[in-house]
């Protein structure tokens, strides 16, 4: 069922590239063995192609899932059909850590960019949030600041104007992808259409509010994908604090 | 299905659309362009007295087909 890499989890053998455990470093000070472990959880894995679910709303899963690369979301389908995106899960995050103890999905998650997931069963998180409390630790860390930024997206969604709001989101995005020690460049690989599911608003309306931000400099694209020249002024632009993200200092 | 091209002027902003949307027929493409309006005005009209969003659509052949426009007069009366 699943395929077993370690090759992608070590980078030629220069460093660690599970993203997992530096997430979940940012949240409590992780020893060797709590490395061990986790680079053992993260080899099986999937690779699942764009726009599928991992789960879906009613499920009672067995597994938890990791995203090991790739961006995922959590959504629900309005009646009407719309797409309602609640949160973007890249690399280093856990999808569904909740389903440990919560059982059925109240909403579903699926993939946005082809990704690779790995699954870690029930009995493993039992196990790390028992014999592992630094990683029991950085665990309920996750958890709290994915409420932090669920909180955050209220007041964006809300509040602030569509050009804030998405210039807002790009940096969340950034400065997350830089707390895992993402090796590239920041590049956004979401489709307008899926930014507007994100942002709430039209495609038509994400579309040109991308359009303007790039007028003025704020974003750049490249092979359709959305870069930024400059994050201080893109935080600015956007009154972006971020404190809400708990990362520390040194980050 | 056919593509549609948004062209959106907020008064302050000209944004011409290279990319178009895929939509099913010419009214839902005028369903679009309606609906992108309210929220546009919510970003752009409290700057001023008098505001208008507009958006035009055109056709695959570049031609314009349909237009919407939301104002806002704001004035007082004494």
């Amino acid at each position: 069922m699943f395929e077993r890499h370690n090759d992608f989890l070590r980078d030629g053998g220069t460093g660690m590239r599970n993203f997992v455990a530096r997430k979940l470093s940012n949240g409590a000070a992780l020893q060797d063995s709590d490395h061990a472990r986790l680079d053992e959880l993260m080899r099986h894995w999937k690779a699942i192609p764009a726009k599928s679910d991992i789960i879906s709303q009613g499920d009672d899963p067995e597994y938890v899932h990791a995203i090991l690369d790739g961006i995922s979301c959590r959504y629900k389908i309005l009646p009407d059909g719309r797409r309602s995106i609640m949160d973007l899960l890249i690399p280093g995050d856990f999808c569904d850590m909740n389903i440990a103890i919560l059982g059925r999905m109240d909403h579903s998650i699926g993939t946005l960019t082809p990704c690779r997931v790995a699954y870690i069963s029930r009995s493993e998180i039992e196990e790390l949030l028992f014999d592992f409390p630094r990683i029991a630790r950085a665990m309920w860390w996750a958890t709290l600041v994915d409420e932090a930024i669920l909180r955050e997206w209220l007041v964006n969604m809300g509040q602030r104007r569509s050009d804030r709001q998405m210039a807002h989101l790009l940096c969340e995005l950034y400065l997350r992808y830089a707390a895992i020690g993402w090796p590239d460049e920041f590049a956004l690989a979401l489709t307008q259409e899926q930014l507007a599911d994100t942002l709430g608003i039209t495609v038509v309306h994400a579309q040109r509010v991308i359009a303007a931000l790039r007028q003025d400099g704020l974003i750049a694209l490249r092979d359709r994908q959305i870069t930024i020249p400059d994050i201080a002024r893109l935080m600015e632009f956007s009154e972006f604090n971020p404190d809400y993200l708990h990362l520390p200092p040194e980050s | 299905m056919p593509r549609f091209f948004f062209d959106i002027d907020d008064g302050l902003r000209f944004t011409f659309d290279d990319d178009g949307q895929a939509l099913p027929d010419r009214a839902a493409a005028r369903n679009m362009a309606i609906s992108v309006l309210p929220p546009l005005a919510r970003d752009v009209l409290p700057d001023g007295d008098r505001h208008a969003v507009s958006v035009v659509i055109r056709n695959e052949e570049g031609e314009a087909i349909f237009r919407a426009v939301l104002e806002l007069v704001a004035e007082w009366l004494d």
